[in-house]
């Protein structure tokens, strides 16, 4: 795939080798875009008018604000799976009438919910040394059991006037999800560029063992690695709740694997303390794009998931065996 | 005995009070709670209800004791079902079979030569095996082969087929852990894959095996769970990733590795089996049902000491 591409600008270009190797170096998301695009452009070029673009990247905004949390998760050799029990629970918060709040407090109820499961989460995985993966498949199992059962008696309805606004209208052109969404993602690139926090990130991912010997405050930066986690999800929950409209039992269900698929793309892996936040968040879109471009072409939900499964696992593979090296 | 002997007893078959006693424990409560709780007719119910649980749990157990986990045993049941219902019904068996072999195989090759993480791995292989198995058959339906309905519906000596099933199953995992160099060597992989390797084990190969032993365990929990209900669904096996892990990390048996026993894995699912029938016959719903066994993982999970913190 890469190497197809590396060959044709290698032409104009002294050391075709090192080309390849840099294309190969960078995280599949790039070169992946770029492919999908070209792709389209020969098979179905109605969706890369800047419409429907804009259209897809306001799709992709609740998965590229999950993929923050995700991202910086998986960068502390950890993963979170609870967000779409998350957002399920926000979505029920909002949209059932169950509490009696105007709508503010309804979404500071909201942020207060994703502390809480953020600091349960961390502390069961950094205390107890829980698996992440356990622990917060299982909250999702928990959050989602008791929402489904309480819908039973309070049905989920519309979302907040406030929520719809931002999730559907635009300025000018470009709808409002996407200013939130670069609003979450510049502070969150710089924060972790310039603070110790993300050096402390950084450091955790390339040695744990080293990062723990060295006096890194580990525990504290999973711990608050899980919280953002949450509350990224909380955020990621309040756009799509405004976005669809209405709550529902499923709402962003799929957001979890979506996540990891991204971090993956977007080249962040287990161990490697490499990876940044730029890389998954245009995997977002490319995944976004792909769902898209798959249901376009006649592919349902089926077809989605093994493009989903297939993706996470060779892309697990290829970074695995290229860090081997 | 202090009280963290009573949580963690040493040893590699993992077996603690808490976890033998859970289900004796389980089974008083619910028989004080519910007098139909102990009807020869429920009982035969709960059997039949964790059989296949059981069946999976055992080859999780294989993998856990390995040092991996495989979250993809759900879909492969679900697959399994699936298959069963849309292949001529004499390559059923065989084809079903190959399935579960190349599926663990591939989990097996991902995490051991290509060192991918067994949850990143296993995740990815549940999706994709969920996408095939809806692709093949999108709405539940079709018919089981006559001939494995009989397997299931048989009953010999007043006992019912669930029972067979399942001894069939225990003995035969018991006596791969206890007789059999596999056994042997499965534990010293889990406990420590370097000193393994060093004392001549290839680890690699053990491992791959124990993921094939799993997608095959969930092959057969697969088979059993559709001619139960003499039909096939496509997400028939959605919860069984979870459950498995519960039953197998509430018997004691340690996800980091080198510690597991079946007799463990055997009171782990009979917890989770009674406490299923036991909110059944209360009239809990099933979706309470699902966040008490999320609660029931969680603290399961915690019971377990290991150092890593994460995945």
């Amino acid at each position: 795939m890469s190497l197809s591409l590396s060959q044709k600008k290698g032409l104009s270009l002294p050391k075709p080798r090192d080309l390849a190797r840099y294309i190969f170096s960078l995280p599949f998301a790039y070169v992946g875009t770029v492919l999908l695009l070209l792709f389209a452009y020969y098979t179905r070029p109605a969706l890369l008018s800047p419409l429907l673009l804009l259209l897809i990247i306001r799709q992709a905004a609740p998965l590229g604000i999950v993929v923050l949390g995700q991202s910086l998760c998986m960068r502390v050799l950890s993963l979170d799976l609870s967000i779409g029990g998350v957002i399920v629970a926000v979505s029920y918060i909002l949209t059932s009438g169950v509490l009696p709040f105007s709508e503010p407090v309804l979404v500071l109820i909201c942020v207060g919910f994703g502390l809480m499961i953020g600091s349960i989460n961390a502390l069961l995985i950094t205390r107890l040394r829980a698996s992440s993966v356990i622990v917060t498949l299982a909250m999702a199992m928990i959050l989602s059991g008791i929402v489904i059962s309480l819908s039973q008696y309070h049905a989920p309805s519309d979302a907040p006037e406030i929520l719809r606004y931002i999730g559907q209208k635009r300025i000018g052109v470009f709808p409002i999800a996407l200013f939130v969404w670069l609003a979450v993602l510049i502070p969150s690139v710089i924060f972790l560029r310039i603070s110790v926090f993300g050096r402390y990130v950084d450091a955790i991912g390339a040695n744990p063992n080293a990062a723990w010997t060295s006096g890194i405050p580990y525990i504290w930066v999973v711990t608050i690695v899980h919280i953002m986690s949450s509350l990224f999800a909380v955020f990621s929950g309040l756009l799509l709740v405004g976005f669809v409209g209405v709550g529902s039992i499923d709402i962003g269900q799929d957001l979890a694997l979506n996540s990891l698929a991204a971090v993956i793309l977007g080249g962040v892996t287990f161990g490697s303390g490499k990876g940044g936040v730029i890389g998954p968040t245009v995997a977002a879109f490319m995944l976004t794009f792909s769902f898209n471009l798959l249901t376009s072409l006649g592919l349902g939900e089926p077809g989605k998931l093994m493009i989903q499964g297939g993706i996470i696992a060779v892309a697990a593979i290829v970074y695995a065996t290229r860090q081997a090296k | 005995m202090s009280s963290i002997g009573l949580l963690h007893s040493p040893g590699r078959s993992g077996l603690s009070l808490v976890a033998l006693g859970l289900p004796v424990l389980l089974f008083v409560i619910i028989s004080l709670i519910s007098p139909s709780f102990l009807s020869v007719q429920n009982l035969s119910n709960v059997n039949a209800q964790i059989t296949a649980l059981l069946i999976i749990a055992l080859g999780q157990m294989i993998v856990a004791i390995s040092g991996g986990i495989d979250l993809s045993v759900g879909s492969v049941l679900s697959l399994t079902s699936t298959l069963l219902v849309s292949v001529d019904p004499t390559l059923s068996i065989p084809t079903v079979l190959l399935v579960g072999v190349c599926v663990g195989l591939v989990n097996g090759v991902g995490v051991a030569i290509f060192t991918v993480h067994p949850l990143v791995m296993t995740l990815a292989s549940m999706t994709f095996l969920q996408g095939l198995a809806l692709l093949i058959l999108p709405v539940p339906g079709g018919s089981i082969p006559g001939f494995l309905e009989a397997l299931v519906d048989f009953s010999f000596l007043g006992l019912p087929a669930a029972f067979y099933w399942c001894l069939t199953f225990v003995l035969l995992a018991a006596f791969l852990l206890r007789a059999t160099k596999f056994g042997m060597r499965l534990f010293a992989v889990g406990a420590n894959a370097q000193n393994a390797a060093r004392n001549g084990v290839n680890v690699t190969f053990y491992k791959i095996l124990s993921y094939v032993l799993c997608s095959t365990s969930a092959v057969m929990a697969g088979m059993y769970l559709s001619a139960r209900v003499a039909s096939a669904d496509a997400t028939m096996g959605a919860s069984f990733a979870l459950e498995s892990v519960t039953a197998v990390a509430l018997g004691g048996v340690q996800l980091a590795g080198g510690v597991g026993s079946v007799p463990g894995v055997i009171a782990g699912t009979i917890t989770l089996g009674l406490m299923t029938n036991g909110m059944n016959l209360i009239g809990v719903s099933p979706f309470v049902r699902a966040s008490a066994t999320g609660v029931l993982l969680l603290i399961a999970i915690s019971l377990q000491p290991r150092k890593a913190i994460g995945a």
